[in-house]
């Protein structure tokens, strides 16, 4: 998943500047606001906004599937196959339209700039799109794939009680990834706490953080000892500011998306914040496909398994073209091999029943049994293995659940304060 | 009161000369054609600047959607709301005045930099290129063909560890190891600058300074001038509107450059005032305050552009 600088403020729609008569902003009940931050314990049930389709809704025949994703979020391959497989129908798929962070993905969909089969969103946008309408509800006989093949937590998940939007696409925990020839896995993991070592002055310059206001911060608010990683409470906030700008101080960081995939792999960090799945893949980014050079990627988790772990969703638009199609697409990809396939090209671990643990450090993946240039590659390097998440990891680990719109702003006050570098020492 | 018969009004003087010019000429113009040139122009202005500059002021002063904390500009002035001009003055004052001053000097030494690598190579263009003249034009205006982008992307990996720059100074023992110019370095942010802005230097400067003519030079020689006092007392002082052209030119869009600093950094110890933008209008309920950061930069911009346009004014007055 990669962010880049660049989305514009987007010049306002004709209608938009037509419905202008009344004052905007005043038209939400703080019942439709009480749904957009659900949690574990306080699940929600997103109000239905329309009806699924059909059952019996034939394929769109000669239709085009249009997949709104993250760059270099789903392997084209698998799409290429879904396409085969459904050749009878003659569909057809040309390119997969990105978005480089969600607030550019919400905003495109509100202002009705896409019109997509299928949409990636995280779960803090899906109340919010489920609520304004922009998402349809999905017809389960049509996905029994979820039922058959999934964890028992994304039956009844609890930003989307009774799935009524959303599918689980990708399982991902949140530590470090490090090289192993800089920071031995004892070094790291005989820390007393090693989130600290992202604040070790010996890494000057070596370490990068995500430039995402909620996985960086809570990152401090871990470090500080602070585990309810969607606090509001002002003093939390004030120590996740402290500790952030002694980090300017200690080691200078770097916010970067494609870091961990990408740039630690390639020798650019010693370390970095990292999803678990962007370190899977990070053997595809190496400069030289010898395993040798593969065990210079390491992944640090709790060993206690206590630590964040989420889920990203597919759903589909309101608007979608082909809805009956993106239906069907939904369920292909979550058919065991072609989870697993995709799961070998993006590193992101789809939450599989059979995808067992011993599994998935034990084989190799698709893409590595295609790729002829570099050596083999488990799904995930057996010396990474704390990169593997598994179901009861939701059980005892940190849950990044959407903020209230007043704890948001808190958020991301502290976060213009990290990234203005304005140092304490200044 | 009548008027004496012999002295017309000074409208009907210029439409009788208006009138006699059309009649050598031998072509007749109705009073719109040539105002109707500035047609395109005005259009162009009406939709790709007064309108997105409305816009921004509608979001500034506007509020965001409870939902989706995007913004949601507010077209009619009677309800603008002015919460979010405080703050972003609030924070252009106290927490962001770091990141205005860093970008300052950013842009500062790297207009200074392409000022003077500039005009030196303009100079030697214009003065001693020869017949070569506009095959060393058309090299130093090459790199623009490429998007900027693309010329970024191919600093990263000249400045990378293992890249081109490093492999270069470790073998000539310049340093003694490879040096980290991408982890977050302002002077790599300078020099990326320079590099991504220096053809909009030498551009102008060489098209300035070819039209020198060479008899002032020459006077200037023959009035016991060395090359050195020539250059200082001739040629620098008559090359003073193009420098400040040139400069302008530079620095403006230097002030609003985000991608830089996110391609050759990315370390919050060399942000800049774009990057704060850019950051605002990627984060949800910052919208109206990304744009009162924008109409911020565009009023502080005012003030070179109007010292800019006060002096060419005077400098053709003048003239």
């Amino acid at each position: 998943m990669r962010r880049s600088a660049g989305a514009a403020v987007a010049l306002p729609s004709l209608s938009a500047i037509l419905a202008a008569c009344t004052r905007p902003g005043e038209t939400r009940t703080p019942e439709q606001i009480d749904l957009l931050v659900p949690r574990p314990d306080r699940p929600v049930t997103l109000p239905m906004t329309g009806e699924p389709i059909a059952t019996d809704t034939p394929i769109e025949s000669g239709a085009e599937l249009q997949i709104f994703n993250w760059v270099d979020y789903v392997w084209k391959a698998i799409v290429r196959r879904f396409v085969e497989e459904n050749s009878e129908h003659d569909i057809s798929f040309s390119a997969v339209t990105t978005f480089n962070n969600m607030e550019e993905a919400v905003s495109k969909m509100q202002a009705g700039e896409i019109e997509a089969d299928v949409f990636f969103p995280t779960i803090d946008a899906v109340p919010k799109l489920a609520v304004a309408g922009l998402l349809q509800p999905l017809n389960h006989e049509l996905i029994p794939n979820l039922e058959e093949n999934v964890w028992s937590v994304y039956q009844n998940p609890y930003y989307d009680q009774q799935w009524r939007y959303t599918v689980p696409y990708t399982v991902y925990t949140t530590g470090i990834s490090y090289r192993r020839d800089v920071i031995s896995d004892s070094q790291i993991y005989g820390m007393a706490n090693p989130w600290e070592i992202l604040w070790d002055p010996a890494h000057r310059d070596r370490v990068g953080v995500y430039d995402s206001y909620r996985d960086t911060i809570q990152t401090a608010l871990l470090k500080g000892g602070i585990t309810d990683i969607n606090t509001g409470d002002q003093g939390d906030l004030d120590l996740a500011t402290d500790e952030l700008l002694s980090m300017l101080d200690l080691v200078n960081p770097r916010a970067t998306i494609n870091g961990s995939y990408k740039r630690l792999p390639q020798g650019e960090f010693d370390l970095h914040l990292s999803w678990s799945g962007d370190i899977a893949a990070g053997w595809g980014y190496v400069p030289e496909y010898t395993r040798d050079y593969y065990e210079n990627l390491g992944y640090w988790f709790p060993e206690d398994r206590v630590g964040p772990v989420d889920n990203d969703c597919i759903a589909i638009p309101a608007n979608a073209p082909h809805p009956r199609l993106a239906h069907e697409f939904i369920n292909f990809l979550l058919d065991f091999q072609n989870a697993m396939d995709n799961f070998s090209w993006v590193g992101y671990q789809p939450p599989m029943n059979d995808a067992q643990p011993a599994l998935l450090t034990e084989a190799e993946g698709l893409y590595s049994q295609i790729s002829g240039w570099a050596e083999p590659a488990e799904y995930v390097l057996p010396w990474m293995e704390s990169a593997v998440v598994r179901q009861s990891d939701f059980d005892v680990g940190y849950r990044q659940a959407p903020l209230s719109p007043e704890a948001d702003e808190r958020w991301n006050d502290v976060w213009q304060q990290f990234k203005a570098g304005v140092k304490t020492g200044e | 009161m009548s008027k004496p018969a012999s002295s017309p009004s000074p409208a009907r003087v210029s439409k009788v000369r208006r009138t006699r010019a059309a009649e050598q000429s031998g072509v007749h113009y109705p009073r719109w054609f040539w105002p109707a040139f500035a047609s395109p122009a005005i259009a162009w202005l009406l939709v790709f600047f007064l309108l997105p500059l409305y816009t921004v002021l509608s979001i500034a002063f506007g509020t965001v959607d409870p939902i989706f904390r995007t913004p949601l500009p507010v077209w009619q002035p009677w309800w603008w709301t002015t919460s979010h001009v405080v703050e972003g003055l609030d924070k252009t004052f106290g927490l962001f005045q770091q990141v205005y001053l860093r970008t300052f000097w950013y842009v500062l030494l790297a207009s200074a930099v392409c000022l003077v690598l500039g005009y030196a190579v303009a100079y030697y263009v214009a003065r001693h290129g020869g017949r070569r003249k506009t095959l060393l034009l058309v090299l130093l205006v090459s790199p623009l063909w490429i998007s900027y982008l693309m010329r970024m992307l191919a600093w990263v990996n000249l400045l990378d560890r293992e890249g081109y720059v490093n492999r270069i100074l470790t073998f000539l023992h310049v340093v003694p190891q490879p040096v980290g110019w991408l982890e977050g370095r302002g002077i790599t942010v300078i020099l990326g600058l320079v590099y991504g802005y220096i053809p909009y230097m030498i551009l102008p400067l060489y098209a300035f300074l070819d039209r020198i003519e060479g008899s002032l030079l020459e006077s200037g020689r023959d009035l016991g001038a060395d090359p050195v006092s020539t250059f200082v007392r001739v040629t620098l002082p008559l090359s003073r509107p193009a420098i400040l052209a040139g400069l302008v030119i530079v620095s403006l869009p230097m002030f609003g450059d985000y991608f830089t600093n996110t391609m050759l950094s990315g370390s919050p110890s060399t942000t800049m005032i774009g990057n704060l933008i850019d950051d605002s209008i990627n984060t949800a309920g910052q919208g109206p305050e990304a744009a009162v950061l924008i109409l911020i930069l565009m009023i502080m911009l005012l003030i070179p552009i109007g010292y800019y346009l006060r002096s060419t004014a005077r400098a053709a007055e003048a003239r």
